[in-house]
């Protein structure tokens, strides 16, 4: 019997006075990876922040449980806490503060919610390292101000060391592709896949493109439209997508 | 007839010069109302007040320590209370009236401040006593910051005084200056602290200057500094202000020699009810000078941030630059920041630039903060933090800029 990380059922949600999505249901066990593939404006974004806690989205009814435990009602930073990780489509510039010092905040708050005392400075800094240079990721990057002047390959980088240091048991990653090349694709895949597929860890790959699926490899697959989930199947289906487009499930 | 002032004269002094000084602010004061151009953002109703008192009967026994390494003033309740012994014998410091006056200190003394244009140079001038002369000698690099602790203690008294501090950096001296307004313990006296400082950044001389306000809650600062920067001058100040219920912090710059500079930094962090108050006249009387001003605020609760800036450059004044920047945080809706730049240009051919803006933290950084994990409260400090750092950043003395992060 597999455990449930994540329950999505009938999940109503709107932006404003516009409903978005429509009767969403999913739920996610230990270990499997999730895709969610969609035309542009079906609302993948929207659900990706929903479940992240962000400013602005209604939910109007349905519910939604991590761990067994009411999501909706947990704060921002309290899903961080509880295992819940979003790799942001466009991860945000923070003018001023140090990459090293960011992350440091960020792990110290895991930490304590474990209860877990803070780690000091300098064992940060070297645990820290150890996993930046496996991303490829040099020093000075770590000193420079968060994702300010990265490129989109260092920028998504960057969330993939937040991944490794704050091991989150779910990850939810909203176009994890987008601003990548070849190789960043591969480099950042790898860090993705290094961090969570343990057999218990899950994802949900929200993504527009098949091509990250070659990388991050789903156990299913859904198609995202019009505010619900249209389809399900297994990785094919993504491949099928590629050649067939959206077209028909919009046209539902 | 406004209170401050029904006190009392000060017994009258046998130095005509002195006494001169005295009767002329005790003659032109007025306390300015908003009909005041430069008072225009700044009531200062606090001072109406008429139960100031002029001496205080409470007698303080500690003084206030800085956490680094420094030459020490000490100023309790306005009055100074110094060893002035310890100084090297390149700082020269004395009172600026004891036993007679210093022909120096009559020859440079409110010069400077000028009290028909500064209310508050006039209300400091009719009560002129307390205050040193510092002068630091001819191409002295001064190993350690001198510092100014202005200290307050004083119960419930509503305490009103005045300090007139003197300073002289003379040709190719290096020197840091810190002055630090404090108070003791929970403090709920509306005390009134005026301040003029002037000083003189002679040729090739370089004088950074440092202050902490942090005055009590409900405290009233007003410190009137005036600079002559001279030829080849750096004149660096660094300012916080944090405390009081009502401040103001005025620098007066004159660069009149070639190459002389001013850069002026301050921050204002501030919330509660506090009106506070930054103005800055930079003024440009000599071509190739130089001026930054950079004014950075962060305002939360009901409180209002006040900056005036003027940038004057004089018709003969070419080829100098003058840029000035102000940028505000407000942390809640009920925060406002009143801002008023002015470039005053006669001359051509000169770079001016000036520029405000203010705004809310970005709620996007707020939330990819905390979507790491970090809670909100933290996620807001280190925003204000990093809202402030280029400025502190500027501190280039490690001991002080530790003490001003401890603050900011």
């Amino acid at each position: 019997m597999k455990t449930p990380l994540l329950e999505i059922e009938d999940l109503y949600a709107k932006v404003g006075d516009k409903e978005i999505i429509k009767g969403f249901n999913l739920t996610i066990n230990e270990g499997e990876v999730h895709a969610i593939m969609g035309p542009n404006g079906a609302g993948k974004s929207t659900l990706s922040y929903i479940l992240a806690g962000k400013d602005g989205y209604e939910v109007t009814s349905g519910s939604v449980k991590f761990k067994g435990k009411d999501l909706l009602a947990m704060s921002v930073e309290q899903r961080a806490r509880e295992g819940l990780f979003l790799i942001m489509q466009y991860p945000v510039e923070i003018e001023g503060v140090a990459t090293t010092t960011f992350l440091k905040h960020a792990q110290n708050a895991i930490r304590k919610h474990k209860d877990l005392p803070d780690l000091d400075t300098l064992a940060f800094v070297k645990s820290l390292r150890v996993e930046a240079k496996e991303l490829g990721f040099d020093n000075e990057m770590l000193k420079r101000a968060v994702n300010v002047g990265f490129s989109g390959g260092e920028k998504k980088r960057l969330e993939t060391l937040q991944m490794s240091i704050l091991k989150p048991d779910f990850a939810i990653l909203d176009e994890a592709d987008s601003g990548l090349d070849i190789d960043a694709l591969k480099v950042v895949s790898e860090g993705i896949n290094s961090s969570m597929r343990d057999g218990k860890k899950a994802m949900l790959v929200i993504t527009h493109y098949q091509r990250l699926l070659n990388y991050i490899i789903p156990d299913f697959v859904h198609v995202f439209a019009n505010g619900k989930i249209v389809k399900s199947g297994n990785k094919d289906l993504a491949l099928k997508l590629e050649e067939t487009g959206y077209a028909e499930f919009i046209a539902k | 007839m406004p209170n401050l002032l029904q006190n009392k004269k000060l017994v009258a002094s046998d130095n005509a010069w002195l006494e001169n000084i005295r009767q002329q602010g005790f003659d032109a004061f007025v306390l300015p109302n908003t009909k005041v151009e430069s008072f225009k953002y700044t009531k200062l109703f606090d001072l109406k007040a008429d139960d100031f008192i002029m001496d205080s009967k409470i007698v303080v026994k500690e003084k206030k320590a800085l956490p680094f390494d420094a030459y020490e003033i000490h100023f309790n309740n306005g009055v100074l209370d110094s060893d002035l012994s310890i100084f090297p014998k390149t700082i020269e410091v004395c009172p600026i009236i004891k036993n007679g006056i210093k022909q120096e200190v009559e020859d440079l003394l409110a010069n400077l401040a000028d009290y028909k244009k500064h209310p508050f140079v006039a209300l400091n001038n009719a009560y002129l006593q307390e205050g040193v002369y510092i002068k630091v000698a001819k191409n002295t690099v001064v190993d350690k910051p001198i510092a100014i602790i202005n200290h307050t203690s004083v119960g419930d008294e509503n305490l009103f005084y005045n300090i007139h501090n003197l300073v002289v950096v003379e040709n190719g001296a290096k020197a840091e200056l810190v002055e630090y307004a404090c108070y003791n313990g929970e403090l709920k006296s509306r005390y009134f602290a005026n301040i003029v400082s002037e000083i003189y950044v002679q040729d090739y001389a370089n004088l950074t200057h440092y202050k902490i306000q942090d005055e009590a809650f409900k405290a009233i600062h007003i410190a009137n500094n005036f600079i002559n920067v001279e030829q080849n001058a750096l004149y660096k100040n660094i300012c916080l202000q944090k405390g009081a219920n009502l401040a103001r912090n005025e620098i007066n710059a004159k660069l009149v020699a070639h190459q002389a500079t001013a850069e002026t930094n301050t921050i204002y962090k501030i919330s509660g009810w506090a009106t506070i108050d930054t103005t800055t006249n930079i003024e440009h009387l000599c071509p190739h000078t130089f001026s930054n001003t950079y004014v950075k605020g962060v305002v939360d609760g009901d409180a209002r941030g006040v900056f005036q800036g003027k940038v004057h450059i004089a018709k003969n004044a070419i080829k100098t630059e003058g840029k000035q920047l102000h940028r505000a945080l407000l942390l809640s809706n009920t925060a406002e920041v009143d801002c008023k730049p002015e470039l005053e240009i006669f001359a051509d051919d000169v770079k001016c630039a000036h520029g405000a803006s203010s705004g809310e933290l970005d709620a996007n950084q707020l939330f990819y903060m905390r979507s790491r994990g970090i809670d909100e409260e933290t996620a807001r400090q280190i925003l204000v933090e990093a809202f402030l750092n280029d400025i502190i950043y500027k501190i280039e003395n490690v001991d002080i800029r530790e003490w001003f992060m401890n603050y900011v």
